[in-house]
């Protein structure tokens, strides 16, 4: 007998166990209150950017990096059709390729860069939201092996009515996981 | 915090456990039913247990995701959170991946042959009686392997397919020092951490039933014959409650012919075995670099040297994986661990960072001066699988297949064991990561922010390496091989990898975390945050010589190649089923719509939905038809460049600038990708990688079938039984397939 077909067929009687479970089931069904889900298909997207220029510091051990360049965040707000109930979507894209750190000056003077790294997230849409990322940043006369990392602290705000990215602001710091985020073990 | 999650908290009260328990347990006499061929989905809608879309009704004391009778209204029943009897997350070291053994060919018996064997044998009476053939590969020329007289397999890899056992057997290829201190000598059972319950033999199925995964190293220039044995049990029930004993593998993404490809009807039975011919070539083999003079379309000799071989070596490929394909169980054979990696070796990438001859890139693997070995050395580059897993109160591995969005487990593991650590020296690593997951996205950083250098992508290594801090969300079966740095830390240090993609249930993620966030442990999605320890426990014996190169393998120059013809692959929900073959076709509620014709239509792999041209080249355009849900969709044997991402080559970031062959569409989303068909023909599948959607029906087969004799226009439909497999006509050809 080829189990396989009667898989797909179903065509094996049932058991006597299994019968009783599955008159059970629906008998739950037909006292439950059971709750549909949307099934909708098709997509609603809206899509927007904002470009903000900005500035900041960033310091690690005793090197202070001054940052300076554009900042472009590319936002797209999906509804999600799959739920009545559930918040629709933002997918954003926040591109650092413009950003220029330095230090120094004239002769002493270093560049530093963020190379092509993206930070993409996905979030829960809402009226303003902040959201932190880490970015990269390394000297720009090397090739990004030894890059450090900095925070970017976006807060967001969006048209609640149209779903488009209306304004943005950004604040760089320090990359306090660098001590938090490491731990200790007792080497053997 | 979300009202709608997939597991319960360790902490809710007792009664909401209690009621989650009970519920899993009612729905667990139903999976099985289902799974031992008792009662068909159809069954189970006609009794309204499931919606003709094919969600569970969210029915008090059966759906996870019906109102709790315990706790505030709309907050779902929830599964009950897997038990973990006291361990402690990082408490045992994470082995490296199990190498197979590479054998001359020679050792097989009976000796390969181009077409199937069908020398017969007796079937066991649970499977029908009677004879029939030793291989469960379809009979003929068709069906033969391609070009195995031109490139016949020089090394043999054996595998069996069985039950969980104590591996004896233990070969990482690595030093204990670069194992964390694992003594490969001492057996190791099948459990997801020494202190968990070990894994009972119905359970977990793996290759050569042994942790951990199994891990084949090839080369460009030598072709290998894999030669897989299903020692599953005969009797379908025998299944620990899920999976299917008939399996079909499918290394993921090899260029070669359909019949080695693990199509997803060519599948076999208990006691058969199942040729794979992996002929480990370069795409254009047999219209770029025809001659083999150029050094950098190569493989890696023993002695150090490279052999040149025909082909593009601009579409050298680095990092694979196998896995089971078979029909609408993929993603329960999958996650019963039929899942492995595979890493092929090449002049560029070499496995040896010590050899200048201009051509190797000397990522970080070892020294060949040290181990003896010119290529595949493992000692710096480390394969990584993530997948998330669920076990039962008495900790045996549990699924639910009825969980069609996605299923999701509440448990991360690293190469199959329970958040490992890992020690390391203070130098470059290189890491093959692979989403290994049913359902499940990652998006992966480090703990402390620092940098990783992605270099390869779906294991083809980028045009450059990007730098990042953290990685984009990774869909199932992507992989990205990364390098980390950990001179940067001291000795004594330790770091973690972490996940910052947070679900509430199988559909997509929900939303990516700030590091701080996935860091406070107050996430409802227990597969957030820490997974993986890194033990920075030691200086390097040797200076860390390996290199990152500015530059890795360009893109492949497409432009005087024309496009021979556009498509449109739409993934929608709501599907439609055609056809009614009983073995080729299913019904779920997940489909395909192609070129906007016909509507979405539910799998069925005797239905020809595209059969481009040979030796030409398409665009595609895959589309995501709605907007609640992720689809990584993979297209099966050749790498796709990117095109665009919606709508605007602009949004292709850097890290998918070269080739690629899963692509997460995102929710709302769509992707312009182009690819070529040449080399080899034969029945080649597209479909979604959330195996979940997969199975239910988000599958469709492409082929190319006019290569001449003996191909034939259309392909005929194996289907396989085990008395031997018989050919039936395509039950279906799209209006626009030729």
């Amino acid at each position: 007998m080829n189990t396989q077909v009667n898989i797909k067929t179903g065509r094996r009687r049932f058991s006597a166990n299994v019968l009783t479970l599955l008159v059970g089931v629906v008998a739950v069904l037909v006292l439950g209150n059971p709750s549909v889900q949307a099934q909708t298909t098709g997509t609603t997207t809206v899509d927007s950017s904002v470009t903000i220029a900005t500035t900041g510091t960033v310091t690690e051990g005793t090197t202070t990096v001054t940052l300076n360049g554009s900042v472009i965040i590319k936002c797209r707000r999906v509804i999600d059709n799959t739920s009545t109930t559930l918040a629709p979507l933002v997918l954003l894209d926040f591109d650092f390729s413009q950003l220029q750190g330095t230090t120094g000056s004239g002769k002493t003077l270093k560049t530093y860069v963020t190379g092509e790294n993206h930070a993409t997230t996905l979030r829960p849409f809402q009226a303003s939201d902040t959201i932190v990322v880490t970015v990269p940043y390394f000297d720009s006369a090397t090739d990004g092996q030894q890059a450090s990392s900095f925070l970017a602290t976006a807060t967001l705000n969006f048209d609640t009515s149209t779903g488009k990215l209306t304004s943005a602001s950004l604040a760089y710091g320090t990359n306090v996981f660098k001590s938090s985020g490491v731990g200790t073990f007792t080497v053997n | 915090m979300s009202d709608r999650n997939f597991f319960l908290s360790p902490k809710a009260s007792k009664a909401r456990l209690r009621e989650a328990e009970n519920a899993r347990k009612n729905r667990w006499d139903i999976i099985k039913a289902h799974s031992h061929g008792q009662v068909s989905r159809r069954d189970l809608i006609k009794m309204g247990l499931f919606t003709g879309a094919g969600l569970m009704i969210p029915i008090s004391g059966l759906s996870p995701f019906a109102r709790s009778a315990f706790a505030d209204s709309n907050i779902p029943t929830g599964l009950p959170p897997s038990p973990l009897f006291g361990v402690q997350p990082f408490s045992t070291p994470m082995p490296r991946f199990d190498v197979l053994p590479r054998q001359p060919v020679s050792v097989l018996n009976p000796a390969p042959t181009a077409q199937a064997n069908t020398t017969q044998q007796p079937v066991d009476p649970a499977l029908g009686g009677g004879t029939g053939p030793i291989e469960g590969r379809p009979p003929g020329p068709i069906w033969a392997h391609q070009q195995f007289s031109q490139l016949p397999p020089v090394i043999a890899i054996q595998a069996t397919m069985e039950g969980a056992k104590t591996n004896t057997v233990y070969n990482p290829t690595v030093p204990s020092l670069q194992n964390s201190g694992i003594n490969p000598a001492n057996p190791i059972p099948f459990q997801f951490h020494p202190g968990l319950p070990i894994q009972n033999v119905l359970k977990d199925w793996t290759y050569n039933g042994t942790i951990p995964p199994k891990l084949m190293l090839v080369r460009y220039g030598e072709p290998v014959l894999f030669r897989l044995r299903n020692k599953l049990p005969v009797n379908q029930s025998q299944n620990g409650g899920f999976g299917i004993h008939t399996i079909s593998t499918h290394e993921h993404n090899g260029h070669h012919g359909a019949e080695n490809d693990g199509f997803t009807g060519a599948f076999f039975f208990p006691n058969q075995f199942y040729d794979y011919h992996y002929p480990i070539v370069l795409a254009g083999r047999n219209s770029i670099n025809t001659t083999a003079t150029d050094a950098r379309a190569s493989g890696p000799t023993d002695a150090g040297g490279l052999l040149k071989i025909p082909g593009d070596w601009r579409e050298t490929m680095s990092t694979h994986w196998f896995h089971d394909h078979m029909f609408s169980f993929t993603a329960q054979n999958v996650y019963k661990g039929m899942a492995g990696m595979f890493n092929i070796y090449s002049g560029l990438d070499r496995g040896a960072e010590d050899i200048v001859d201009g051509v190797n890139l000397r990522l970080p693997s070892g020294r060949a001066s040290v181990s003896g070995k010119s290529w595949g050395n493992l000692d710096y580059d480390v394969n990584l699988m993530l997948a998330d897993k669920a076990w039962d109160a008495t900790g045996q591995l549990a699924m639910d297949i009825f969980e069609f969005d996605g299923f999701l487990g509440d448990q991360m593991t690293v190469n199959l064991i329970f958040k490992p650590f890992m020690e390391v020296e203070r130098r470059k690593y290189r890491f093959r990561i692979l989403n290994a997951s049913v359902s499940r996205f990652f998006k992966i950083a480090l703990s402390d922010g620092s940098p990783m250098i992605q270099i390869a992508n779906d294991g083809n290594l980028l045009p450059r390496p990007v730098t990042l801090t953290q990685l984009d969300e990774q869909g199932i079966a992507e992989r990205y091989d990364i390098v980390i740095d950990f001179s940067r830390y001291s000795v004594g240090q330790k770091v973690w990898m972490v996940n910052l993609a947070e679900h509430q249930d199988g559909k997509r993620v929900d939303k990516d975390l700030s590091l701080a966030e996935a860091l406070s442990g107050n996430s409802p999605d227990p597969c957030v945050g820490k997974f993986l320890e890194f033990r920075i426990a030691r200086n390097p014996a040797q200076p860390d010589i390996s290199q990152v190169p500015a530059t890795l393998i360009p893109n492949p120059d497409l432009s005087n190649i024309p496009v021979a013809r556009e498509r449109i692959f739409e993934f929608n929900r709501g599907a439609n089923q055609t056809t009614n073959d009983p073995v080729s076709s299913f019904f779920g509620p997940w489909g395909i719509e192609t070129d906007n014709q016909r509507g979405t239509l539910a799998a069925d792999f005797g239905r020809i939905s595209a059969a481009p041209r040979f030796g030409t080249r398409e665009v595609w355009t895959l589309k995501n038809g709605g907007g609640g849900w992720d689809h990584p969709i993979h297209i099966h044997f050749e790498e796709c460049q990117t095109l665009a991402r919606d709508g605007s080559a602009a949004n292709v970031p850097a890290w998918e600038r070269g080739r690629k062959d899963v692509w997460r569409l995102r929710p709302g989303g769509e992707v312009k990708i182009t690819l070529q068909f040449r080399d080899f023909g034969g029945m080649f599948m597209e479909h979604c990688h959330n195996t979940m959607h997969e199975d239910n029906a988000m599958l469709l087969r492409w082929e190319i079938d006019d290569l001449g004799a003996p191909f034939l226009r259309p392909l005929p439909t194996p289907i396989p039984k085990p008395q031997g497999v018989t050919f039936v006509p395509p039950t279906e050809i799209l209006p626009t397939a030729f």
